[in-house]
């Protein structure tokens, strides 16, 4: 069974400011309004925060590392106040270390707030979407960023749509398994060093680095590049991973599952995943196996277990006390089909 | 299990030709071999591991050797690392 190793676990601390615009700046719509900010600023929490207490003054719980959102509400509650309170409203929250703003709705900024951003060199943006949208989409954007990654040595291939990752020892042939599965018209996600990033509750989508992309070592050969060579149809950047199969010398002692009834699984940062044991004999097609892992994972996820319906059939058959061995045709007429 | 921290001492970093020889070197014993780097651990036994690293002169690494002859293993290979790649 494959063990993660907790040095193979790594979460960001934080982001630039800089960072954030750049790679949310499409998503989120956001235009940079603030004239003299620091885009060197820190976004260290996944959340983000709307002040309207802080506004208010309510500063006791206020989450200033976050990404701040001003609404309708905040703009509404600062409009509605006479200019002097409106500064001192807003120097409530500049006075903390606050990473950014982001404006909702295009709402054209304050004269204050856009005078305080600068002085204090906050970066303010605005954004078309509507608060609700916008939080979803930084939201969504920020927990990528935030969430855990972890590295496994192996080589991951989408086999018919299913994203599968083959582990085990250096030199096994995980690489020339996933050779044989490109030649076949399959997809290659990532070679040797692949990054699991945790997308919500229960999904790892895997890929992998920048410096590698799509390379390849074949001992005795050296390294490949499998999207210039194959072309763009024999690769992808990113998948689901959704089962584990471990390749391993034949080993007469392990105990190899028979039936398929034994499903075994394979916890990875709480997700836990099918996990396939496969010995490697002389005259066995890996690849051809590994076409049917992703087929019967299909059939079973679209509710057929081949295994499950043979054993229903003979638990039947033992009941109905019919134990001779029945021919699947009674009759045959003549050589028809 | 032995863990050595090691830190690149060459110039020139842990580029392709030291990533050969290691990864040589790595492939003659049975222990596992793993490099780690902030929260990326790679299989010191896999070239395009070790060069994803990306390691410069002065980054900090952690040897991970664990298995029957990992002694020997640790030391040609840390002993490697201290030579600073033969390129001192």
């Amino acid at each position: 069974m494959i063990e993660i190793d907790s040095k193979s676990i790594s979460r960001k601390e934080f982001i630039t400011v800089d960072f954030f615009y750049k790679l949310a700046k499409t998503v989120g719509k956001l235009e940079l309004l603030s004239k003299n900010a620091d885009l060197d600023k820190k976004i260290s929490d996944h959340n983000l925060h709307r002040p309207g207490l802080a506004l208010a003054g309510f500063v006791d719980l206020f989450s200033y590392k976050r990404v701040q959102v001003f609404g309708n509400t905040e703009i509404w509650y600062l409009t509605q106040l006479p200019e002097d309170k409106q500064k001192k409203s807003l120097e409530t929250i500049f006075k903390f270390d606050i990473p950014c703003i982001i404006l909702s709705n295009n709402i054209k900024p304050l004269p204050a707030l856009l005078q305080l951003a600068d002085e204090y060199r906050v970066p303010l943006f605005n954004s078309p979407h509507s608060t609700t949208k916008l939080i979803y989409l930084m939201s969504d954007f920020l927990d990528d960023q935030f969430s855990q990654r972890i590295t496994l040595h192996g080589s991951f291939t989408d086999v018919y749509g299913v994203g599968i990752c083959f582990v085990g020892k250096s030199g096994i042939g995980k690489s020339e398994v996933a050779l044989d599965l490109i030649e076949r018209g399959h997809r290659l996600v990532a070679d040797d060093v692949i990054i699991l990033t945790k997308k919500g509750e229960g999904i790892l989508i895997g890929s992998g680095t920048e410096i590698t992309k799509h390379c390849m070592e074949i001992r005795g050969l050296g390294i490949i590049d499998v999207e210039r060579i194959f072309g763009i149809r024999a690769i992808r950047y990113q998948k689901r991973l959704e089962i584990l199969v471990e390749l391993e010398i034949w080993d007469a002692s392990e105990n190899y599952t028979r039936t398929g009834l034994d499903e075994s699984t394979v916890t990875i940062s709480e997700v836990e995943l099918p996990y396939i044991k496969l010995p490697i004999l002389p005259g066995k097609n890996i690849t051809v196996i590994s076409e049917v892992i992703a087929l019967n994972y299909l059939l079973k996820h679209y509710g057929y277990d081949a295994a499950k319906i043979f054993q229903n059939k003979l638990s039947e058959q033992i009941k109905g006390k019919n134990t001779d061995t029945q021919r699947s045709t009674n009759y045959f007429e003549h050589d028809f089909e | 299990m032995i863990e050595k921290k090691i830190r690149i001492k060459n110039s020139a970093g842990l580029h392709t030709r030291p990533a050969a020889t290691i990864v040589k070197m790595a492939a003659k014993y049975k222990c596992d071999f793993f490099i780690s780097r902030n929260g990326m651990n790679i299989n010191g036994k896999s070239i395009i591991g070790v060069m994803t690293l990306a390691a410069e002169e002065g980054s900090e690494l952690v040897l991970t050797f664990e298995g029957d002859d990992e002694e020997v293993a640790a030391k040609e290979i840390v002993d490697f690392f201290e030579r600073g790649f033969d390129e001192l």
